[in-house]
């Protein structure tokens, strides 16, 4: 978490020299995403250095530039994987809740959700809050990773036996509604305590699917559960 | 009821613009007190809504409006404050639009449609205001996202008057509406940012299904969907 820290701990990589080169190769590249990463959550994008970055992943500028070429393209990549990490995290929650209902297991991924968003607000704030002011590259690969999400919704088109076709864009809605209220939590200031407005992206995810009854009664069932954990 | 059918015709035609401009009733805002200023702000829209903020230039403006570079510095400081005001006063006319539109309906849910209805071939009309106003108020920063935040919150406050209108026993959670207007606001924000130009109109029976949800339930959200699309 502190970059100073890790920046120390990296000063003693000489003594990793034995290990295969393409371990090396893979763990220096993963330094640098994550060193992007927490450099640019700490004193923002534009502020951000090539040096910084080198300094804190505790790699030369030559394989920065080797591997990545500019600061930009470094960044683009971390965005990438932070997704990667999120969706990671949700799949895990969702399959661990197989066999429970699809709206629980839905639940379950969201919690997943905001857990590691709250834990990493910092890198939260930057992938969601920034990268949307840093223009329209960073902006189109916000979307396409929205777009990600979709899977968890899929099984919802069976669950809502409303005797209606279901509209075109409801996974578009309601990830997109979630993403919002996430989204304003963060840049509220609230990122740390996202946890909290769990029960209502349920509601929001949930609702476009089941209606507002079947919404709500799983809200209130996370609702009561979160509590529970909380004492 | 023929009295009401009439004014509503009015009103759509009044969004979608007959002479090609979104605005051709621009009701006359406090907000602006010169038609020069208003010019310099639809100017910035459309410098912004086409060329993204950050490559937005005042020059833009300028060749947009015909004006000289001191009639823009005499009424703004930079093109920071001049989009600030611009989108203050876009976010108004789009307001205006679809109080008018709502106006003359009754019910929440007619309202609803004709306000929405008007919206979207506002968008439609001219996407690239609608990109000045919804998708680059990201780049703008902090002062411009608290305008955006309150213009939501006016939608919100308006989907759930809904609650005195519902017959439903059961009453959705106050999240409810905030949920509809984000996602609202995400199908739109996808669409205007990624240049998809296959009509916003088409989007109305969709919305309309989502919003009447919570307050009726899917029986009558399912039948709103479909007078929609007619």
């Amino acid at each position: 978490m502190d970059p100073s820290s890790t920046s120390s701990a990296e000063k003693t990589q000489g003594g990793t020299q034995s290990l295969p080169r393409a371990y090396l190769v893979r763990s220096e590249r993963e330094r640098l995403l994550e060193a992007m990463l927490r450099v640019a959550a700490a004193k923002g994008y534009e502020a951000t250095t090539v040096r910084d970055v080198i300094e804190v992943a505790g790699v030369s500028e030559q394989t920065f530039e080797q591997m990545f070429g500019d600061k930009e393209s470094c960044f683009l990549e971390a965005y990438e994987a932070v997704f990667d990490v999120l969706l990671a995290h949700m799949g895990s929650a969702f399959e661990a809740a197989a066999g429970r209902p699809w709206p629980e297991r839905v639940s379950a991924a969201l919690g997943a959700l905001v857990g590691l968003l709250s834990i990493e607000a910092g890198i939260a704030r930057l992938s969601m809050v920034e990268v949307t002011a840093t223009g329209d590259d960073a902006r189109a690969r916000y979307r396409s990773a929205l777009a990600r999400f979709t899977p968890f919704l899929e099984e919802g088109r069976q669950y809502a036996n409303q005797g209606e076709e279901l509209p075109a864009d409801t996974a578009r809605f309601a990830i997109g509604g979630a993403a919002s209220m996430i989204f304003d939590e963060i840049r509220a200031g609230r990122g740390p305590e996202l946890t909290r407005i769990l029960p209502d992206l349920v509601f929001a995810v949930l609702m476009p699917y089941l209606g507002p009854e079947a919404a709500e009664d799983e809200m209130r069932r996370v609702a009561r559960e979160h509590a529970g954990n909380l004492t | 009821m023929g009295k009401q059918a009439a004014t509503k015709v009015r009103a759509g035609a009044e969004g979608t613009g007959a002479t090609g401009k979104v605005f051709p009733e621009a009701p006359a805002l406090r907000l602006v007190s010169s038609p020069k200023r208003q010019r310099i702000l639809e100017g910035m829209l459309e410098a912004v809504g086409n060329a993204g903020y950050d490559s937005a230039s005042v020059r833009m403006v300028l060749d947009q409006t015909g004006l000289y570079r001191q009639a823009f510095y005499d009424e703004f400081a930079d093109k920071d404050a001049c989009y600030l005001e611009a989108l203050a006063y876009g976010v108004a006319k789009f307001e205006a639009i679809a109080r008018a539109a709502a106006e003359p309906e009754e019910g929440w849910r007619a309202k609803l449609r004709a306000g929405i209805g008007a919206l979207l071939d506002a968008l439609d009309a001219d996407p690239a205001i609608g990109r000045a106003l919804i998708v680059e108020v990201h780049a703008a920063g902090p002062e411009a996202l608290k305008i955006r935040s309150e213009a939501m919150k006016q939608v919100t406050d308006f989907i759930d008057s809904a609650r005195h209108a519902s017959t439903g026993t059961e009453l959705p959670p106050p999240i409810a509406a905030e949920g509809i207007v984000a996602g609202m606001h995400a199908v739109v924000h996808a669409k205007l940012a990624t240049g998809d130009s296959d009509g916003f109109r088409q989007l109305l029976p969709d919305f309309m299904y989502f919003a009447v949800l919570p307050y009726f339930g899917a029986e009558v959200a399912g039948a709103e969907m479909k007078a929609a699309r007619a």
